[in-house]
């Protein structure tokens, strides 16, 4: 017999923390994928590359789930709108770790002993980054049994304003190395065009952790 | 056999029939939530029912019963043959149970009250053409059937809004929520007290005037407030730095917030549907007993208890599977939101019983899980159902109303 029970459907929100549990993990593995390049461990990265692109495509197959499950009647107690952007937002950092180790499996480059220090600086700290914005996603439950306020908030509300000024920091050293880059000059062109693309992606993984601090803020702001 | 002794027998099977199919289908949307969110086991919550249904059905369920019994029908058509009235009433009684039956077994949520109105509707009809039927009162009934559940929502999502306000949205929200337990303790008790003394208790020939039941009713949420403010300064504090370790202990506060409410509902639910069973059989009673048709019957308690003891029946029987089932699921209702939902309800329906409006416990329920919902309450909320209500709604009166007027046919053309 069908109850009043029915209208509790299945809660969208677990499903998006499993998700990013999966983004999380293709983001632990950018360490290891960057050092096993600029070490020239080809076969390593070969390695890594193949796990991002498994715990991606496991990522995608949550996302989809999730889209299939969200039907009009369903009331959720957030814009739906800005549900699915966190939830883009979310796959977007997957997708960005799979196109980094992509480019490094197009060709077998030497970094530039000037930007190994600054390289491996900018990506411990974009890892740092997008792990807290991960752990953002991880208070969700607790922010919906607070009802998206009280002391609850204000943690989220910190965290977001902190993911900000990181994506901030993160573009000045993404600045910083682009110039050591562009000012060596016995780099070849296509291997100053990867390394740049590189940088480039690791960018758009600090962009995309900013995104999800802004629209979980939306969350609270409604 | 004499006809009437056979009609008496006869009458009392369909009551019962009815009765236990209430019990099998209710009970389990009344205490779904409090399963549902772990604040009780589903053998605890089937007993939290029988004993509240069965207050509930004693104690306050005569006043819908007079509505039912002869607010929408004229007895007048009736008193050349008050039989014929039996003849109705028990092929009321009889299309409603089978329709609830039927509805269960495919899962639909209709309302009990609805069918019993529509019944009551379809051999009046018959009997005494569109006159004999107090439309009016019909029309009340009807709108309280679309009143109830936004109401039902409206309470329910301005309590939901006062406790994200007064709790939630604090900074030690556990400190927030044991100050308030002992005032939705004491506020629970007055209206269930109120509910029951104010011409509540003529069973038991204790009847008060309203200041009277009030008072008492006071009394007996200043008891309930007593007893629960110590008990609260037992509950052991959190650190302020813990938020989910405080939202935990918080949410167990509202368990046992969530029993009381549970109680509540069951009460509600056997004060306002046991009418839909035993209004009928009461009627039946008074005409076999005296010959003819009054204008005014006294509910015997007797009449009373077997309605609320075959509730009881139905839930333990048949409305245990389903309970059952619910307490194996896992489902995203909290113990604070259940409460709220429940506690909105069951106060509606109980209200609503005391003004003699019989309303569908069911659909008030659905109205405020949708209000706690629209509070910004519940992490989803599956809208789905409301169409299949408003379906239930299209279909629940007619299927009775010409299946009670066919069996009336049949009865007059057996029996004369």
């Amino acid at each position: 017999m069908r109850t009043i029970l029915s209208m509790f459907s299945k809660s969208p929100f677990k499903p998006l923390v499993s998700h990013i549990d999966k983004v999380n993990e293709c983001v632990n593995l950018i360490n290891p994928l960057f050092e096993a390049y600029q070490s020239n461990n080809y076969e390593k990265v070969e390695e890594i590359a193949k796990n991002i692109s498994e715990l991606e495509h496991k990522a995608d197959q949550i996302k989809s789930d999730i889209r299939q499950h969200l039907p009009q009647s369903i009331f959720l107690p957030v814009d739906k709108r800005d549900f699915m952007r966190l939830l883009s937002a979310q796959d977007d950092i997957a997708d960005a770790v799979e196109d980094l180790a992509v480019l490094m499996r197009i060709k077998n480059i030497d970094v530039p002993e000037e930007l190994s220090e600054l390289l491996v600086d900018l990506v411990h700290y974009i890892v740092a980054l997008a792990n807290d914005a991960c752990n953002m996603i991880r208070e969700l439950e607790d922010l919906l049994e607070a009802s998206f306020g009280g002391a609850e908030a204000e943690k989220v509300e910190k965290m977001a304003s902190h993911l900000g000024t990181g994506e901030y920091e993160a573009d000045k050293k993404q600045f910083l190395i682009a110039q050591k880059l562009f000012s060596l000059n016995d780099l070849s062109a296509p291997d100053l065009f990867l390394l740049n693309e590189l940088i480039k992606k690791l960018g758009a993984v600090a962009d995309q952790s900013e995104k999800i601090g802004k629209t979980l803020h939306m969350f609270l702001s409604r | 056999m004499e006809l009437s002794t056979f009609l008496m027998i006869f009458a009392v099977a369909a009551c019962i029939y009815m009765a236990c199919n209430i019990g099998a289908n209710d009970v389990a949307n009344a205490m779904g939530t409090s399963v549902g969110s772990g604040s009780l086991t589903f053998k605890q919550a089937i007993y939290v029912a029988a004993v509240a249904e069965f207050a509930g059905a004693y104690f306050v369920g005569g006043h819908v019963s007079d509505t039912i019994r002869k607010g929408m029908l004229d007895p007048e058509i009736f008193s050349d043959a008050p039989l014929h009235l039996v003849y109705g009433m028990i092929a009321a009684l009889v299309s409603a149970a089978l329709w609830l039956n039927i509805a269960s077994y495919l899962g639909w949520p209709v309302s009990t009250t609805h069918s019993i109105v529509g019944a009551v509707v379809g051999f009046g009809v018959i009997a005494g053409g569109m006159d004999a039927i107090n439309w009016s009162k019909v029309w009340g009934v009807v709108m309280s059937w679309v009143v109830s559940p936004l109401m039902g929502g409206l309470v329910a999502f301005l309590l939901f809004r006062f406790l994200t306000n007064q709790v939630f949205r604090r900074r030690n929200p556990l400190l927030h929520a044991k100050r308030i337990l002992p005032f939705m303790v004491f506020l629970v008790c007055v209206i269930l007290a109120n509910a029951m003394f104010y011409k509540g208790l003529k069973n038991m020939h204790l009847d008060f005037s309203y200041p009277e039941a009030m008072t008492y009713a006071i009394i007996f949420g200043m008891v309930g407030f007593l007893i629960s403010k110590p008990l609260t300064k037992k509950i052991p504090d959190v650190p302020k730095k813990e938020i989910h370790k405080q939202l935990e202990a918080t949410e167990n506060i509202f368990k046992y917030l969530q029993i009381i409410t549970a109680f509540y509902i069951a009460f509600a639910h056997g004060s306002n549907d046991v009418a839909n069973a035993v209004g009928p059989l009461a009627a039946v009673v008074s005409i076999l007993n005296s010959g003819t048709v009054a204008m005014k019957v006294a509910m015997p308690p007797w009449i009373l208890a077997l309605g609320g003891g075959f509730i009881v029946l139905g839930l333990l029987v048949w409305g245990r599977r389903v309970m059952e089932t619910i307490g194996s699921k896992i489902t995203e209702i909290t113990p604070s939101r259940g409460f709220c939902a429940t506690f909105a309800g069951a106060s509606v329906v109980l209200i609503c019983s005391k003004m003699g409006l019989p309303v569908s416990t069911t659909h008030t329920l659905v109205g405020s899980v949708i209000g706690v919902g629209l509070a910004r309450g519940l992490p989803t909320l599956n809208l789905g159902i409301v169409k299949e209500i408003v379906m239930s709604w299209l279909a629940t009166v007619p299927f009775t109303a010409i299946l009670s007027a066919i069996l009336f046919k049949l009865m007059l053309w057996t029996l004369g």
